[in-house]
């Protein structure tokens, strides 16, 4: 048996194993440009948030996705949060209506990884940004186990 | 082929007119076009088919350009390829959005070119607030938008920017000419110059709502995309009223 056939957020599953032929060497460089990064420990108007393209990231993406430093975080701020399992998700939304409006950020892209409890996080986001006066472009990236980009879309602005 | 990829779609067509029917037969309308100094790589990129169907229609071209040769034409590996309906940016949705009510006064030109008389007054004033509408609206404001805002995120002396602004210009003169028109009281003059103004904006939007746009949103960064948004929020913050307004105008227009 695979693991349990439960919560499929939890499901057991062995991905691909020999991917050396990919290795890259040498040192990769980071694109991260701020700390903290943990939804409840940052500040939505810290001076990397204002005017930015802002990342909200579930916590699984970014060991998922290969290229996130690269493809995704250049250039962009960032915070994490895990929908399913972080307490005191009013204060998120809360933080996201503030980035819209007092940040003023430019986009808002929200990457989830493909399984269900995920989209919570796409709803907290929609919530923020049904609250917020101010309206700004808002991406949602479904990424896959493998890494692979499964959806891409805009949600309404 | 190389050679070929790198020159302009009316020359290619004029030398090999089959082609202009393979390339309609992907949906890509380049034989009528107005300009067709595109150059056949561009088109091909900006059509965005499946690799399936590139990798076959250049096989096909290769076979018109070079009936002798066995040529391989191999499966292009692309990042995006929009197949289904059309998902636009919120700002050029906004614009698709402003193309909707565009259409909907330039679907009421034919009922107007028929019975439509310059001698009589009311005619006159139903032509002239027409006019307006392409004029405030149209033009304005939503042509404004695309060449002060959007284009500018481009190199507009690449073709397929200059062949809209082409038509921009097309559709002023058309109605410069309209304007005469009425002056004069030249009742085939009105009809003509609507007549052309509805056919050009027609094949105009859907060019821009089928290819254009959806080749800009795959060339913006999310960077671009937001701020694109915020000017095209700040002009519309300075017409307020205005879609509004027109909309209530054209409903009008249809229930009367
Ligand atoms: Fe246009
Ligand atoms: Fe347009």
């Amino acid at each position: 048996m695979n693991g349990f056939n439960g919560c499929p957020g939890s499901k057991t599953m062995e991905l691909r194993k020999n991917n050396e032929e990919e290795e890259n060497t040498g040192k990769i460089t980071s694109h991260l440009r701020q700390w903290p990064i943990q939804m409840h420990l940052i500040s939505p108007t810290a001076p990397y948030y204002q005017g930015a393209d802002v990342l909200l990231t579930a916590d699984c993406v970014a060991y998922a996705l290969g290229g996130f430093h690269r493809d995704y975080l250049k250039g962009k701020s960032i915070a994490i949060a895990c929908p399913k399992l972080d307490e005191g998700q009013e204060m998120y939304v809360k933080k996201i209506k503030s980035w819209i409006e007092d940040a003023k950020i430019n986009t808002l892209s929200v990457l989830i990884m493909q399984v269900p409890c995920c989209m919570g996080l796409v709803g907290l986001a929609r919530e923020a940004a049904r609250q917020s006066d101010r309206k700004i472009p808002i991406k949602q990236t479904v990424v896959g186990l493998e890494g692979d980009i499964l959806k891409e879309e805009w949600l309404s602005a | 082929m190389e050679e070929y990829l790198n020159r302009g779609i009316k020359e290619i067509i004029k030398e090999f007119p089959k082609i202009g029917e393979i390339l309609d037969g992907y949906g890509i309308g380049c034989a009528p076009c107005s300009v067709g100094t595109c150059l056949l790589k561009d088109i091909v990129e900006i059509h965005d088919l499946s690799p399936e169907d590139e990798q076959e229609m250049m096989g096909r071209i290769a076979g018109i350009i070079y009936p002798d040769r066995k040529m391989e034409i191999p499966l292009r590996k692309k990042k995006t390829h929009t197949n289904k309906e059309i998902k636009y940016s919120p700002p050029l949705k906004k614009l698709v959005d402003e193309h909707r009510l565009i259409k909907r006064w330039v679907a009421l030109i034919p009922g107007i070119i028929k019975k439509v008389d310059v001698e009589r007054a009311d005619d006159r004033t139903l032509v002239l607030s027409g006019v307006e509408f392409i004029q405030q609206y149209a033009d304005r404001y939503h042509h404004a938008k695309e060449e002060d805002i959007l284009f500018k995120y481009f190199d507009e002396e690449q073709d397929v920017i200059k062949a809209m602004l082409e038509d921009h210009k097309k559709a002023r003169s058309h109605v410069r000419a309209l304007l005469k028109g009425l002056e004069e009281r030249n009742n085939a003059a009105v009809k003509e110059h609507l007549r052309a103004y509805a056919e050009l904006l027609t094949e105009h939007i859907k060019k821009e709502d089928e290819i254009l746009y959806p080749w800009m949103d795959r060339q913006l960064t999310i960077g671009q995309i937001g701020t694109l948004f915020t000017k095209f929020g700040e002009v519309d913050m300075k017409h307020q009223d205005l879609h509004k307004n027109y909309e209530k105008i054209i409903d009008r227009f249809v229930t009367e």
